[in-house]
């Protein structure tokens, strides 16, 4: 693979301006040179067909159909120095403790807003906000037992925090595959340098909601609850269930008894659930409470959860503190429930409610990027340098008619990673998304999932919008061979 | 093991089976067209009533005078996505009911399922011809030896596998009733008096190689084949997977090891004592087919209490206690 042309508009992740391997990819880049060709090429063939085989796939509903894709996964994998890792995690548990700490406080006593750190009419405007979860008093304190964030790294080549999926954040199983497809395909490169292993995040996910069990000291019953067949993830929740050797039910499979105890329906009758990992949104979860006509959860399982039968992760409601809003106060939550200054920076957001600020936005509509405060998969946002004048007026009455549903941020120039490509390596750019677990005691993945896309110049990741995926290797530099 | 899993787990064996006969049938009816002089008439008709889709045909094809020909029945039988009875049609059910079961089994079984499903759906129009028909049979069958295959070889012997187990069982007693009640009630009609007992016991052999019974039947029997034995053979040998005795049998095996359902096992019972103790003499003599009909209903009975007993759970708590052991 010849690396004598490559250069990329940003930073790049293994490749330093001086067109010299950063430290912690010296290895990889070197390796990688002495490949020729046609060698490069039938390992690409050969991670996209085990890629296959293992069923990586998300689905994608298109033409009136539903369509099993794989997911792209480039052969190169990203590369990250345990050094810098062992920062990131640090800000990672940091942030996560804060954002539980939040949520606890808004269906709690709304200390913060009582005192004037977040103004209340964040909460007043918040779709995220469930007036049945006030209260509630969820085990350990804790609502967001699985996060997703995401990272990114800027020209400057420090890693920001860009947002935390705090609802269902999904991925996971991607990056284990990934790590399998990576491990069939260098198997020398495991050999030779040290690179941390991911793949204990099933065991640590079973644990973490083991600990939510409302009967200590039993072997508890834990279920995944998936929406079904056709829900973009089915993939990742067969997969996950599997990994934990933990059923996997469907809202029909589960009912709430008149104990107010939530069972499941087995051949040998009814019997107990303890813990659902739930991967179903939380409107749909139960229909006597919210959406009638859903049939995706199962009546009674909010009724079940309030009366501390059954343990919900992530608790209903933990969502308010997944809000692009919400997000630009992280720093200042941190401050205020931890009395720490926030190590891991935030992407800074203008908020659109503020008058100085959305004039400035207003102003700047081509420089920035202005999103939705609660819209994923990357739809619904402009990214003010690539869009038209069309487009601009259209997200100025947008932004006028709903100021609390919008935020801009400035436009980011994504670090890129080279992919595999026929004419040689070539820059896309990425993101990051660890997953961090909260229960008794916190844990961060190591590394995370890295989206790439795959399209030259395209800053859009979203796996629904054509991106895909490559392996995250920390490597620790003290312990080389 | 959810009540839901367990349903699909049922349902998709049920499926397999019933494709697998179903393709052998049609197969054998192929055949033994070709075989039959000119005076003697090859007739689809008990094979359509048989699995009960006499109306449905009726209505696509309405005009008596127009006699429906070979290949409009081939794509009625096999590929009619709107019968419900079609070869198409239960291979797509098969595979739907394994879609939400997936990760409980060996995923060959969904790339072989997938297999056959986009092999229907591909290229109809050719699949049908008399020509490509053997092809076409046999590949639908050895598609669904595979997945027995996979399943006896690959498959944990947890009540999931029994499930599939009964499912196959049920279906397959329910589907030899069928193939009998088909041969009997007269695949060819032989325009000449002295052509009767030829062609009759043509058409056992028929019934017999569509359960792929002939050689057996030969080696266990050593005697020509008629009505009365290949009856005998089909209704109550021990040794014959596909007989309705060892189906049933099986079935009781089966449920020994599952939690115990009293209206199930009763109804079992029932049924293997109408099989023992029938008379395939007398049974021959006047016509079979009101018999099969009655164990046919019998059968389904049988499937309505496995419905009730362990696929719809009844909302009670107080008892569910008791009968939820550790296992699940």
């Amino acid at each position: 693979m010849d690396w004598t042309n490559y250069r990329s508009v940003a930073f790049d992740e293994l490749i330093a301006a001086d067109g010299r391997p950063r430290p912690a990819a010296g290895h990889l880049v070197r390796y990688l040179a002495k490949l020729s060709d046609r060698d490069v090429a039938s390992r690409q063939v050969a991670a996209s067909a085990i890629a296959r085989m293992s069923g990586i796939t998300f689905t994608v509903y298109s033409d009136g159909r539903n369509v099993d894709r794989p997911l792209p996964f480039d052969l190169i994998p990203r590369v990250l120095a345990r050094s810098e890792w062992v920062r990131t995690e640090a800000g990672l548990k940091q942030r996560i403790r804060a954002l539980n700490m939040f949520i606890d406080d808004v269906y709690g006593e709304q200390r913060i807003f009582k005192d004037k750190v977040v103004p209340a009419s964040l909460l007043a405007n918040s779709v995220n906000f469930r007036k049945e979860c006030v209260g509630v008093k969820p085990p350990l304190g804790i609502w967001a037992h699985v996060c997703g964030s995401d990272l990114v790294r800027d020209a400057d080549g420090k890693l920001y925090a860009l947002e935390d999926n705090l609802r269902i954040p999904s991925g996971v199983s991607y990056m284990l595959e990934n790590r399998i497809v990576a491990k069939r395909v260098f198997p020398e490169l495991f050999e030779t340098c040290t690179i941390l292993p991911v793949d204990e995040y099933p065991m640590q996910l079973y644990e973490t909601l083991a600990a939510l069990s409302p009967r200590p000291g039993e072997t508890p019953v834990i279920v995944l609850l998936t929406p079904g067949v056709f829900n973009s993830a089915y993939f990742e929740h067969t997969y996950l269930a599997q990994a934990m050797g933990i059923e996997l039910v469907e809202g029909t499979d589960l009912f709430v008894g008149d104990d107010d105890c939530t069972y499941m329906r087995t051949v040998y009758g009814p019997r107990r659930v303890d813990v659902i990992y739930r991967r179903v949104d939380d409107l749909f979860l139960d229909p006597e409470v919210f959406k009638p006509d859903s049939a995706l959860g199962a009546r009674g399982l909010m009724r079940s959860w309030r009366a501390g039968k059954v343990a919900l992760a992530n608790a209903p409601g933990a969502g308010v503190a997944d809000d692009k809003v919400v997000f630009a106060y992280v720093p200042k939550m941190i401050e205020y429930y931890l009395g720490e200054d926030a190590l891991l920076p935030n992407v800074p957001s203008y908020l659109c409610t503020d008058d100085d600020e959305r004039r400035y936005v207003l102003d700047h509509l081509a420089d920035l990027v202005v999103k939705p405060a609660n819209e994923s998969g990357g739809y619904g946002m402009l990214i003010g340098p690539r869009s038209t004048k069309k487009q601009r007026a259209k997200f100025k009455k947008l932004v006028v008619a709903d100021p609390r549903n919008y935020i801009a941020q400035p436009t980011l120039s994504l670090s890129t990673v080279p992919i595999v490509t026929p004419r040689g390596p070539s820059p896309r750019h990425v993101d990051l998304r660890p997953f961090i677990l909260s229960g008794s005691s916190i844990y961060v993945t190591t590394g995370g999932l890295t989206r790439v896309a795959m399209k030259r110049g395209s800053l859009v990741v979203n796996s629904s919008q054509g991106g895909g995926a490559k392996d995250t290797w920390v490597v620790d530099l003290e312990d080389a061979v | 093991m959810l009540s839901r899993v367990a349903e699909n787990l049922y349902w998709f064996a049920r499926y397999v089976r019933r494709t697998e006969n179903m393709a052998r049938l049609v197969g054998v009816g192929s055949q033994l067209q070709l075989d039959l002089p000119r005076s003697v008439k090859f007739m689809w008709q008990p094979m359509i009533d048989t699995v009960g889709v006499a109306a449905l045909f009726k209505t696509r094809f309405p005009d008596a005078a127009a006699v429906p020909t070979d290949v409009d029945v081939m794509r009625f039988l096999l590929l009619d996505e709107g019968n419900p009875s079609s070869l198409r049609h239960s291979v797509d059910t098969a595979r739907e009911m394994l879609r939400s079961i997936r990760d409980t089994l060996p995923p060959q079984l969904w790339e072989v399922v997938t297999d056959l499903h986009m092999f229907l759906g591909e290229d109809a129009d050719r699949l049908v011809t008399r020509r490509n028909r053997v092809d076409l049979i046999s590949r639908i069958v050895d598609g669904c030896l595979k997945i027995s295959g996979l399943v006896t070889a690959t498959v944990s012997r947890d009540i999931g596998f029994q499930f599939m187990q009964l499912g196959t069982a049920i279906e397959q007693a329910d589907m030899t009733t069928r193939i009998i009640d088909a041969g009997a009630s007269g695949l060819v009609a032989p325009r000449k008096e002295e052509d009767r007992e030829t062609f009759r016991n043509l058409q056992w052999m028929a019934v017999l190689s569509s359960l792929a019974a002939d050689q057996t039947y030969r080696r266990h029997v050593r005697q020509r084949v008629t009505g009365e034995h290949a009856l005998r053979f089909l209704l109550q040998d021990y040794d014959f997977p596909r007989s309705v005795h060892f189906c049933l049998s099986r079935a009781q095996r089966m449920l020994a090891a599952m939690p115990p359902r009293p209206e199930v096992e009763k109804r079992l019972g029932k049924l293997v004592d109408a099989i023992q103790t029938a008379d395939p003499a007398a049974l021959v003599a006047k016509n079979p087919a009101s018999f099969m009909d009655e164990i046919q209903v019998q059968l389904s009975a049988l499937h309505g209490a496995v419905a009730a007993g362990y696929f719809s759970v009844v909302e009670q708590v107080a008892s569910a206690q008791q009968q939820s052991p550790a296992a699940a």
